[in-house]
C-alpha cells in the first residue's frame, strides 16, 4: 500500500488507511501541513481510524503533535474507531509530553566551581588510594624477600622480557637522538665563544643526571605502565581478578608484584643503556657537525665525569619503577565498569606516574645538589 | 503460509570453519519462531547469517520476498525494518536509557529531538521503564538493561525482532516476566519474532514453532511446536535436548 492511499480526506474528515508507517512520516507532514488551514477555518477535524489497525510510533507522534497544535488553537477533535494500541500509544505520549527532555544540565559559574572540588577531591582521593595500595604492595613485597620461593619467576621473567628487552630499541633509538641533537646544539653554541670543550661535560652531566633516567622513565611509563593498567583493568571489567580472589589467589603477590619486581631489575639498565646511547649520541655530532675528535671528546668525559653521576641516575630509576609499577596496576585494579573504564584508567596511569615521576625528580634533585661533589658551596 | 524471511540454501560460517551446511527455514508473519540446539551448534551463526552480519557462503536470505545481499540499499531497508536485542542488551553505556532508545530514531529519522524523546519515552512505556529513562545502563539491573535493549529495538515499530539468547543471565522470574513481555508484543502488535535460546521453560512459554540444530550435521535436525518435538520425536538427539527437564511438563498442563 502506498503512502499516498492511507491519508484519505474528505472535508475535514480525515480517514486513515491501514498501517501508517514509520516510512510514511515524511509524506504525512507534508499532507498535515498542507492542509492545516483547512482545519483551522472549519475549527475541526475528525480522525477516523475504522479501517486502521494500528499506528507506528513515529508517525503516531507526528499525528498527536499536529492534534495538539490544531487544540490549542481552538479546534475542535474528534476521534473514531481507534483500536485499542492506538488509543493507549496516544495515552503515552499524553502521559509523558511534559517531561521536559533536556541534552545537558544548564551549566552557570556555581556548576563550575562545583567541578573544580570535585576535581581537587578526586585527585586527593586518587592519592590517598595510591598511598594506601602502595603500603599493601610493599607488604606484599616484604612478604616475598622473606620467601624468595614464593615469588612468581616466571611471570617476572616474562615481564622483565616485555618492560625491559622490548623498550631497548626505542629507548636506545630516543636518546641517541636526543644526545645528538643536543650535542649538535649545544656544541655548535659554544663554538662561538670558543668553549667547545666543555660541551662533553655539558651533555654527560645532563644525560647522566637528568634526560637518561628521565627520558627512560617516561617511556616505561607510556609502554609498561599503561600495559599494566590495561591488563589487570579488563581482568577487573571480566571479573577474572573477582575469580582470583574467590579461588583464593593474593591478589597483590599474583598482579602487582610480579610487575614490580620486574620493573625493579630492568629500568636500572634502561637507564644505563639510555646513558650510553646519549653520550654516543654526542659524540656522533661532536665528529660529523663539530670537527671535534673522538679522543678529545672522550678523554674530556673522563675528567667530568665520576662514577656517582651514573650510579644515582640508576638508584633515582629504582624509585621510578615503583612509581610506574604501583601506579599502572592501582589503576587497573580500580576500574570498575565497562570497556571505557580501561580506557581511562590507561590514561590515568601514564598522566600520574610521569607526574609523580617528574615530582620525585624534583625531590630527588635536591637532595643530589648535596651529595655530589663540586656542586654545593 | 504467509513467509517473512527464508533462508534458502544457505552454506555459512565463520571465516574457512564451515557451521551450516544447506539450511533451508521459513519465518511467517507474525509468528514466534525459536531457535534452538546445543552449544555450538549454530543458533547465533545462523541468526548472524539473517541478519547480514555475516555472508552467507552460498544460499540466499529473503525478507519480504527480496534477496537481502541484492544490494547494499536492501540491506539497509531491510535492517531498518528489523530490530535486535543483544545478548549484553548491548546498551550504550555514556547514553541515559531515554538517549539509547531515541539512537535508532535519529539513525533513520528526521523527526526533531523533543518528538523523538516522546516516541521514546512511549516505548520506554511498553516495557516499563519510563520511570527510569534518564538513568545510565549501568545503574539498572540486569533484566532492565534487557528491557531497556528491547524498547530500543522497538524504536522503528519493526516487522521482525531478533533476540540472541533473551534469557541470558536472568533469575527464573525475571525471565518468565522478560518471556511474558515478548509474548504480549507478539500478541498486540503482531511482530513476526526469531528467537535464538536454550532455556527450556522460556521455550515452552513463548514459541509457536521450534527449530533444532545439530553442531554434526550442520544443519535442522527437528522442526515443530515445542511440545510435538518434546512428545513425538523418536530422534535420541531432540529427546535427550528437551528429556531432562521434567517440571516444564508439569508447567505446561
Amino acid at each position: 500500500m502506498k503512502s499516498t492511499d492511507k491519508l484519505i480526506l474528505d472535508g475535514t474528515q480525515l480517514s486513515i488507511h491501514g498501517v501508517l508507517e514509520t516510512h510514511d512520516t515524511d509524506y504525512l507532514r507534508v499532507f498535515l501541513e498542507k492542509n492545516k488551514a483547512v482545519f483551522f477555518d472549519a475549527g475541526k477535524l475528525g480522525l477516523d481510524f475504522s479501517d486502521s489497525p494500528g499506528i507506528d510510533s513515529v508517525p503516531g507522534e507526528i499525528l498527536y503533535k499536529f492534534c495538539r497544535q490544531l487544540a490549542r488553537a481552538g479546534v475542535k477533535i474528534t476521534r473514531i474507531g481507534a483500536s485499542k494500541s492506538i488509543d493507549s500509544l496516544f495515552a503515552s505520549f499524553k502521559k509523558h509530553e511534559s517531561a521536559s527532555y533536556s541534552k545537558k544540565r544548564q551549566i552557570g559559574i556555581h556548576e563550575h566551581f562545583e567541578d573544580l572540588g570535585e576535581g581537587v577531591y578526586t585527585f586527593l582521593k586518587t592519592l590517598s588510594g595510591l598511598w594506601f595500595f602502595a603500603g599493601e604492595t610493599l607488604n606484599a613485597f616484604i612478604g616475598m624477600i622473606l620467601h624468595p620461593l614464593k615469588i612468581r619467576w616466571p611471570m617476572v621473567f616474562y615481564y622483565m622480557e616485555e618492560t625491559g628487552v622490548k623498550a631497548v630499541p626505542i629507548v636506545a633509538t630516543l636518546t641517541l637522538l636526543l644526545g645528538t641533537v643536543m650535542g649538535y646544539q649545544s656544541g655548535f653554541q659554544m663554538q662561538i665563544f670558543g668553549a667547545e670543550n666543555f660541551m662533553p661535560a655539558l651533555l654527560a652531566y645532563s644525560i647522566t643526571w637528568e634526560i637518561g633516567p628521565m627520558l627512560a622513565a617516561v617511556l616505561v611509563a607510556g609502554r609498561s605502565g599503561s600495559a599494566f593498567a590495561a591488563e589487570i583493568g579488563t581482568m577487573q571489567v571480566r571479573q577474572e581478578v573477582d575469580a582470583l580472589r574467590v579461588m583464593g589467589f593474593d591478589t597483590f603477590s599474583y598482579l602487582v608484584t610480579p610487575k614490580m619486581i620486574a620493573l625493579l631489575f630492568v629500568m636500572p639498565f634502561l637507564v644505563l643503556l639510555a646513558n650510553c646511547s646519549g653520550i654516543f649520541g654526542g659524540l656522533l655530532a661532536g665528529i660529523f657537525f663539530l670537527d671535534f675528535p673522538a679522543s678529545t671528546y672522550i678523554s674530556e668525559l673522563g675528567k667530568a665525569l665520576i662514577p656517582l653521576d651514573i650510579i644515582w641516575g640508576m638508584m633515582k630509576s629504582v624509585i621510578y619503577a615503583v612509581i610506574i609499577a604501583n601506579v599502572g596496576c592501582f589503576m587497573g585494579i580500580r576500574v570498575r565498569g565497562g570497556a571505557s573504564a580501561v580506557g581511562k584508567a590507561t590514561t590515568a596511569a601514564v598522566v600520574l606516574s610521569i607526574f609523580l615521576v617528574i615530582l620525585a625528580d624534583a625531590l630527588m634533585s635536591l637532595l643530589f645538589v648535596h651529595i655530589r661533589p663540586g656542586l654545593s658551596v | 503460509m504467509n513467509a517473512i524471511l527464508q533462508v534458502e540454501n544457505l552454506r555459512g560460517g565463520w571465516e574457512k570453519q564451515l557451521v551450516l551446511d544447506d539450511v533451508n527455514l521459513q519465518v511467517n508473519r507474525g509468528e514466534i519462531l525459536v531457535i534452538v540446539g546445543r552449544s555450538g551448534c549454530g543458533k547465533s551463526t545462523l541468526m548472524q547469517h539473517m541478519l547480514g552480519l555475516l555472508k552467507p557462503w552460498s544460499g540466499k536470505i529473503l525478507f519480504n520476498e527480496r534477496d537481502i545481499w541484492e544490494s547494499s540499499q536492501v540491506l539497509q531497508e531491510s535492517r531498518r525494518r528489523w530490530g535486535v536485542l543483544f545478548q549484553s542488551g548491548a546498551l550504550l553505556g555514556n547514553l541515559t536509557l531515554l538517549e539509547n532508545v531515541m539512537l535508532p530514531l535519529e539513525e533513520y529519522t528526521d523527526i526533531s529531538r523533543p518528538d523523538m524523546a516522546l516516541v521514546a519515552y512511549s516505548k520506554l512505556d511498553t516495557v516499563d521503564l519510563a520511570d527510569f529513562a534518564d538513568s545510565n545502563p549501568m545503574e539498572v539491573s540486569g533484566g532492565m538493561q534487557k528491557r531497556a535493549g528491547l524498547a530500543r529495538a522497538m524504536a522503528l515499530d519493526p516487522e521482525v525482532l531478533f533476540f540472541d539468547e533473551p534469557s541470558a543471565g536472568l533469575d527464573p522470574v525475571t525471565s518468565s516476566n522478560l518471556d511474558n513481555l515478548i509474548k504480549s508484543i507478539n500478541k498486540s502488535l503482531g511482530t513476526t519474532m526469531v528467537i535464538v535460546t536454550h532455556e527450556l521453560p522460556s521455550i515452552f512459554a513463548i514459541s509457536d514453532r521450534v527449530v533444532m540444530l545439530d553442531p554434526e550435521e550442520h544443519n535442522i535436525i527437528a522442526e515443530g511446536t515445542a511440545m510435538e518435538l518434546k512428545e513425538n520425536s523418536t530422534d535420541s538427539r531432540v529427546r535427550a535436548f528437551f528429556g531432562r527437564e521434567e517440571f516444564t511438563e508439569k508447567k505446561e498442563e
